[in-house]
């Protein structure tokens, strides 16, 4: 329990360090790291895999910017609209999990693969209220003041990461392990894993949705890369790189990740000027790492130093 | 009330051509190829460009890109063939860079072939064109072919691999050339399909996708791994699709895509005729 208070007494010597720029793309890092250190719960430590993350991150910030801009009829403020999205991000998982995660192994991943893609139908279905392909901004006054931001975003991170290593190190932790590696033994000693399976996918999903909303306020505006494939796939990759199973890990790693893609692979881009995504590269890395090194470079590198030692 | 019954025939016996490679693969080598639908889109560009050059070779250079590509899902996903989760990553990561690739080449606006059978047929008073009924036959054909093929021998030797590999391989049965052969006839299935569809529909390169949802709503609803149910699946899912779309709208499509699943799972979680995992 060292490390989150390591990380906050870091996070708050950088705010007087760096300029207010790079504290803005560290402020989404840290958030994007709540990603990708919640999917971790439900991927890493019960072993079930998960695809349908980022859907819960664009649930919570739709709810949560429909709700303060009041584009059904009522507007409610801040705080009250972000616990309606933790709460509605909650009971979807709940309900969703209820169903889904009866399915084992490949049967969960195809159904949670599907989830992103009927979230963005609804969207654009619905565009009138949802702003369909462009999304909407709810407006300068209702966001958080420039100057807090970064704050914000380092204490919302520090509690997301001090949350999943009390739950991981609690008895319901060591049950999702129990889960992951053996599901039928696990079930033979009396634990009920579906239950159990349904309370980690909640966790994670509405950590996701808090994150979601949380998003919307620090950059104001709401739009479909919020829960599209890429950035599902920038969290499998940072969860990936960093070793699944581990949640410093994947949140650190997904800090790293984060500011790679958007402050040195751009700029490479550019300086080669090449008109490719940036996100082929990250493809491309994605599978160099699943193939060579599965279990995660943190891990690998870990093993290796103990042999070598 | 006719043009739907065509137009769902269409739609399912396209999909049954990618659903039912995608189960095979599933059935015997138990993993989850989620570039499927990119084999798909990729023939279908291939088929576009090269049709512009010289018509008659689209069709083999589309399959060739479904052989190319199979050989290429096989070779990534050897190593990591146990792990479940790198197995995802790994053939999701390589259908996004396909995706990606094909859009940096053909831009993302629907682009469609010139058919390969031009004219209209007049069936029972409704028009349709006569590529729209050559696809269904053509779709059948293949179908039926497949089933023939599982009855002989070879057929034989990929079933005992898919219900026991280990057994299978102490009867001499080489696992690893059933393993190829799966993975490049599924996946010429997916490109076959692939040529038919954009002779009848558009194509963009997030086709690849909606591709699975709908490999995934027929797998799930015939049940994973089994060809036959696929079969079914397909045409059900077709005519669902054919039904929302006349009905409701085309954007209706995915959400009953959806309520389908959802209902599946409630009802009969391993589909119609499920294997179990």
């Amino acid at each position: 329990m060292r490390v989150p208070l390591i990380y906050l007494a870091v996070g708050a010597i950088l705010y007087f360090a760096l300029p207010d720029s790079y504290l803005y793309t560290l402020g989404f890092a840290m958030m994007f790291a709540c990603l990708s250190a919640s999917w971790d719960l439900v991927v890493g430590y019960t072993g079930q895999v998960n695809l349908g993350h980022t859907t819960f991150v664009g649930l919570g910030a739709y709810v949560a910017s429909v709700l303060v801009t009041g584009r059904i009829g009522f507007s409610t403020d801040v705080a009250t609209s972000i616990a309606f999205s933790i709460l509605i991000s909650a009971l979807i998982g709940v309900a969703f999990g209820a169903i889904a995660l009866r399915l084992r192994g490949y049967y969960f991943a195809l159904v949670t693969a599907i989830l992103p893609l009927v979230f963005m139908q609804t969207v654009f279905v619905w565009s009138d209220v949802f702003g369909g392909e462009e999304g909407f901004s709810i407006g300068l006054e209702k966001g958080i003041p420039p100057e807090l931001r970064y704050p914000f975003a380092l204490l919302l991170s520090f509690a997301i990461l001090t949350l999943l290593l009390i739950v991981v190190e609690s008895r319901v932790g060591m049950r999702f392990m129990a889960i992951r590696d053996n599901e039928e033994l696990a079930e033979s000693l009396g634990i009920n894993t579906t239950q159990y399976k349904i309370a980690s996918f909640t966790i994670s999903s509405s950590i996701a949705g808090f994150v979601g909303a949380s998003t919307v306020f620090y950059r104001l505006t709401v739009a479909p890369d919020l829960y599209g494939i890429d950035l599902m796939l920038l969290i499998i990759l940072a969860s990936v790189i960093g070793g699944l199973g581990t949640v410093y890990g994947p949140f650190f790693f997904g800090i790293i990740i984060y500011l790679l893609k958007v402050l040195v692979i751009r700029e490479i881009l550019q300086t080669i000027s090449l008109s490719l995504s940036d996100d082929i590269f990250l493809y491309a890395i994605l599978i160099l790492t699943a193939i060579a090194m599965p279990e995660g470079v943190a891990v690998k590198l870990r093993s290796i130093l103990h042999r070598s030692s | 009330m006719i043009s739907v019954l065509i137009f769902g025939a269409v739609i399912g016996g396209i999909w049954a051509l990618v659903a039912s490679g995608f189960s095979l693969i599933f059935g015997v080598m138990r993993i989850l190829n989620f570039g499927h639908g990119a084999i798909f889109v990729a023939s279908a560009y291939m088929a576009i460009f090269v049709s512009k050059i010289c018509y008659p070779l689209s069709l083999p250079s589309a399959l060739l890109v479904g052989v190319l590509f199979g050989l290429m899902f096989y070779t990534i996903t050897k190593p990591v063939r146990e792990n479940e989760v790198a197995v995802i990553i790994v053939t999701l990561a390589t259908a996004l860079l396909i995706q990606q690739i094909l859009l940096s080449i053909f831009g993302d606006r629907g682009l469609t072939m010139q058919p390969l059978l031009r004219g209209v047929v007049n069936l029972f008073g409704v028009r349709f064109t006569v590529m729209r009924i050559f696809s269904i036959v053509i779709a059948l054909t293949v179908l039926i072919a497949l089933e023939v093929m599982m009855r002989t021998r070879f057929g034989k030797k990929i079933e005992a691999v898919s219900e026991d590999f280990e057994s299978a391989m102490l009867v001499g049965i080489n696992v690893e050339r059933v393993y190829i052969f799966v993975m490049v006839l599924s996946s010429i299935l997916a490109s076959l399909a692939g040529y038919f569809y954009v002779q009848i529909f558009s194509v963009n390169p997030e086709l690849s996708l909606r591709a699975l949802i709908y490999a995934f709503a027929i797998v799930i609803l015939g049940g994973l791994g089994s060809v036959r149910g696929s079969i079914l699946a397909s045409f059900i899912i077709g005519y669902i699709v054919a039904l929302t779309i006349t009905l409701l709208g085309s954007r209706w499509s995915e959400f009953v895509m959806l309520l389908t699943i959802i209902l599946t799972l409630i009802v009969k979680p391993s589909g119609i005729f499920g294997v179990e995992e």
